[in-house]
């Protein structure tokens, strides 16, 4: 079967972000296409898949048809992909399903969000609108509550505290700093994130991460013609996709993600690899507690013992056993919901091709993952990169 | 006389009649509280009829949400001329409900326990209610119609679930279980442990609270794992004066969600068990 490689891949800078949706799009386009040795002639492209919540509603109906239409993408057939904040992590599989079946060999894979146009009474409605309403959202959660119920049973069941968050928060934003794309280009030293607003108890504002505008693309190739665009591809090597139940409390545990579990493990063994070979990894920290569980569910750190891997800097870059999230992730770089998944790409591309800018290049990175998950775990994406085609 | 407590209510239990009251108190009068009306008090004053007779045939005066009440008890409250109300639910003025024997001799003795309000409080709250209740209010709350929310009326009020394989399952599900195409639905108790909680700051609050949030200080979400097997997500009752701990019991009380468009949705809530 076909193997596929990123060839392409461009985001804006995530933040407050001047432009609307088409604007924004068109940059990220742009910088894809840019990455591209040589001229690239968007006429290439077969088929384009575009995450986004379409939030606000603004463009809530064929988004991706207006998005290509500003970005030299012609004709070609295209949809908006929904998987709330896992939706470009979603494009990026149903990308790659597209050349894996052979009825494609160039296609786009993007995400988008536009959060920072909209009323503070219409953005809190926006940011809820991914659990399950008739439920959590009668019982007063949206996100920060959710992550705050599993982050006080995490350390009621384990040997945790909030200290341990607060390492993810202060690691992420040292590598957010380092970031040019970043949202939030700041470090923080760990008494000023241990002692920050209560948004909901126990995750203060540093538990949190930004509301971000922002776009991502990334060019996906067939093995056939990938040469034709880059003499460095670096290679889906693996792609793994799962579900669960949408609302907390249908789940048998809360302290840990059952579709990160499956979807991970189906990398994995796609790419042949295990999770000590993962160099770089982007993984979901929409809440500083997610990424406390991720670092368990992908098989960083043993069952319970996600809190201790933060406090022990383990993911710290060039310090540890992986280091996670070089970007600055979700907590720092920025979350544009739609954008995140292949955004997340876009920094693993740049590590594994040695060209991280901002002194946050990985030593010696050869196999990347990125982690991308929808609501409070519901729907979760894992794709392994590596800079070898096998 | 020395009132019972009953889901966050004074009671007094009578061999005719159940006189259910708030326990708050506003310049000298009783008043409802921050997520209490007439309606939940009458579903608590069922509820606890319920223990000791069989209550069939309610009549409901003006006031009392119907609809609710009888979702909320499973109590039938036909009263026509082949069934005529063999009980009335009486509404008084002072945030008082009482439920008697039809054509029974109700006598309301006064209740020693006054817990007193703040005005400001109450001023806030009310104003916030009465905004929410207007017609044309839809706030930027997720939606849930009229609908929708009563699809799913005895599951959120009386906490009916199925039965399941493995025990209970709440809220139902669609899908069947092996070879049940319709599983058998199951009434659960109303009384659960704290797995986990929080408390969200009035401006993290669902833009559907976003009246009443900064009232109250925030708004408190606690993960219950009910005695009967399954787990839910519960407000906390309004007027609590409340931290959760973790393992607490906690019991299942009717009270106002949030209103939009005009429509109350009630849903249960959780309040403390006091040993």
């Amino acid at each position: 079967m076909v193997d596929v490689a990123v060839v392409g891949a461009g985001q804006t800078k995530y933040g407050n972000h001047a432009s609307g949706l088409k604007g924004m799009w068109a940059e990220a386009a742009q910088r894809a296409f840019a990455s591209i040795d040589g001229d690239f002639d968007p006429s290439r492209i077969d088929e384009a898949f575009i995450g986004s919540l379409a939030f606000g509603g603004s463009q809530l109906g064929n988004t991706a048809a207006l998005l290509t239409e500003h970005s030299a993408m012609d004709g070609i057939p295209v949809r908006r992909v929904e998987n709330a904040c896992a939706s470009s992590g979603f494009a990026l599989r149903d990308a790659w399903m597209a050349i894996k079946s052979g009825q494609a060999d160039v296609v786009v894979a993007g995400g988008i969000e536009k959060m920072n146009d909209l009323t503070p009474e219409r953005r809190r409605y926006w940011l809820g609108v991914s659990g399950d309403t008739e439920w959590e959202r009668l019982a007063g959660l949206t996100f920060p509550g959710t992550y705050a119920l599993m982050a006080r049973r995490y350390f009621h069941e384990f040997d945790s505290s909030h200290d341990d968050l607060v390492h993810v928060s202060v690691k992420n934003h040292l590598h957010g700093s380092m970031n040019p794309l970043a949202h939030i280009q700041k470090a923080v030293d760990f008494e000023k994130a241990a002692n920050g607003f209560m948004v909901a108890d126990p995750l203060t504002l540093y538990d949190c991460c930004p509301t971000s505008d922002g776009a991502s693309c990334v060019v996906l190739a067939a093995d056939h013609v990938a040469k034709q665009f880059t003499d460095t591809p670096v290679w889906v090597k693996g792609s793994g996709a799962a579900s669960d139940y949408l609302a907390l409390h249908d789940r048998p545990s809360i302290t840990q993600l059952k579709a990160t579990q499956l979807a991970s493990s189906r990398a994995y063994s796609m790419a042949g690899v295990a999770a000590r070979d993962i160099d770089v990894a982007e993984v979901h920290d929409c809440f500083t507690i997610a990424e406390v569980l991720a670092t368990e569910d992908l098989g960083f750190a043993n069952r319970g013992e996600g809190g201790q891997f933060a406090r022990e800097g383990r993911g710290v870059l060039n310090q540890g056993d992986v280091t996670v999230n070089s970007s600055g992730g979700l907590k720092s770089k920025g979350h544009p919901l739609g954008a995140t998944g292949t955004g997340q790409v876009v920094e693993v591309f740049k590590q594994l091709r040695n060209q991280a800018d901002g002194k946050r290049q990985v030593d010696d990175a050869e196999t990347g993952l990125t982690h991308n998950v929808g609501g409070s775990g519901a729907t979760c994406a894992v794709h392994v990169f590596g800079r070898e085609r096998s | 006389m020395s009132a019972e407590v009953w889901m966050g209510y004074l009671l007094d239990h009578q061999p005719a009649f159940t006189v259910v009251q708030s326990p708050f108190v506003h310049e000298g009068e009783r008043v409802f509280g921050a997520d209490s009306d007439a309606t939940t008090l009458a579903v608590a004053s069922i509820l606890h009829r319920l223990q000791h007779d069989n209550v069939t045939h309610v009549s409901v005066p003006e006031g009392i949400n119907a609809a609710t009440v009888a979702v909320a008890t499973g109590v039938s409250l036909h009263d026509d001329d082949e069934h005529p109300a063999t009980w009335d639910l009486l509404l008084s003025d002072e945030a008082t409900v009482v439920l008697a024997r039809h054509d029974a001799d109700v006598e309301l003795a006064a209740m020693d326990v006054e817990i007193e309000v703040d005005s400001e409080f109450k001023q806030a709250m009310d104003m916030a209610w009465e905004q929410e209740l207007q017609h044309h209010h839809v706030s930027q709350g997720a939606y849930v119609s009229q609908a929708q929310y009563e699809e799913a009326a005895r599951p959120r009020l009386l906490l009916e679930g199925q039965h399941g394989e493995q025990g209970a399952v709440w809220p139902p599900r669609y899908s069947p279980h092996s070879n049940e195409s319709v599983p058998a639905p199951r009434r659960l108790a109303r009384v659960g442990r704290v797995q986990t909680w929080t408390t969200l700051s009035a401006a993290g609050a669902p833009s559907e609270f976003a009246l009443r949030a900064p009232v109250l200080g925030g708004i408190s979400t606690v993960l219950l794992h009910l005695e009967d097997g399954p787990n839910g997500v519960f407000l906390v009752v309004d007027d609590e004066e409340f931290t959760p701990e973790m393992d607490g019991r906690m019991e299942l009380v009717l009270r106002r969600i949030y209103a939009q468009e005009g429509f109350i949705r009630y849903g249960l809530k959780a309040r403390p068990i006091h040993q």
